[in-house]
């Protein structure tokens, strides 16, 4: 009997106190959970504005076009004026670039829907 | 507003996530150089009537006539397919209600960036090659 207790004690299983055996058994399961937790949470929390329709859903608009300079910031006429400033000679030419735009306006084609 | 103006901060507040943002890109980069048409994609919202509200954005663009506007407003649950004179040629309306149509459907699905990819996707191949 006295044999069998000096073992356990050489082997440290009698040496750890009520603390340490909590701090043991609850504490470092407890750190993993939180641990897994935190993983969790830290890779949805970015993302976690998702769109589900009919719910409000926040966010910056966008435009998107393969090249940009195709975009032109000013509408046409402004664009017009701009080479005509530049080039006088032009300035016959510029002068159908509104009209020939306001024509293409009506024309535009495509389709609507809603889901 | 657009992808080339806005600084990434802006563009991952948008509604795409990185991984649909580089689909898109690669959606729109290949459209573009098999049709020889100019496409873009508008995600934002639509002031009403959302037809005009598109078509006004469409005019924006450098050759409306050669051009397609994808306009889509998630919180308005809408979606506008704008072709010019020149693209509505190559993209008739009846094909574009019908990319129009399985668009609507990804988006009921709550999927954004796949309806998108897949909208370009059936648009550029009606158009055909250029």
């Amino acid at each position: 009997m006295n044999r069998i207790f000096w073992s356990l004690r050489r082997l440290g299983a009698l040496s750890l106190s009520i603390i340490e055996t909590t701090l043991w058994f609850a504490g470092v399961p407890l750190a993993v959970v939180l641990g897994v937790f935190g993983i969790v949470f830290a890779g949805t929390s970015r993302r976690s504005r998702r769109y589900r329709p009919g719910r409000p859903f926040d966010f910056t608009p966008v435009w998107f076009l393969s090249s940009p300079e195709l975009l032109t910031g000013a509408p046409t006429p402004g664009h017009a004026e701009l080479t005509t400033a530049q080039r006088p000679a032009l300035a016959a030419a510029s002068t159908d670039w509104p009209q020939a735009d306001a024509s293409q306006e009506h024309v535009t084609g495509g389709a609507s829907d809603r889901w | 507003m657009t992808a080339g103006e806005s600084t990434g901060r802006d563009v991952l507040d948008g509604p795409f996530t990185t991984r649909q943002l580089l689909r898109i890109d690669e959606a729109l980069r290949l459209a573009d150089r098999s049709t020889g048409l100019t496409f873009s994609v508008y995600a934002g919202a639509l002031d009403e009537p959302a037809r005009e509200s598109a078509e006004k954005l469409h005019a924006q663009l450098a050759d409306p006539a050669a051009s397609v506007l994808i306009a889509l407003s998630p919180n308005q649950r809408q979606m506008e397919i704008v072709t010019g004179a020149e693209a509505r040629r190559r993209i008739p309306d009846r094909a574009a209600k019908l990319a129009a149509l399985s668009m609507a459907a990804a988006f009921g699905g709550g999927d954004l960036g796949g309806g998108v990819v897949q909208g370009l996707a059936m648009l550029a191949d009606h158009a055909g090659r250029s």
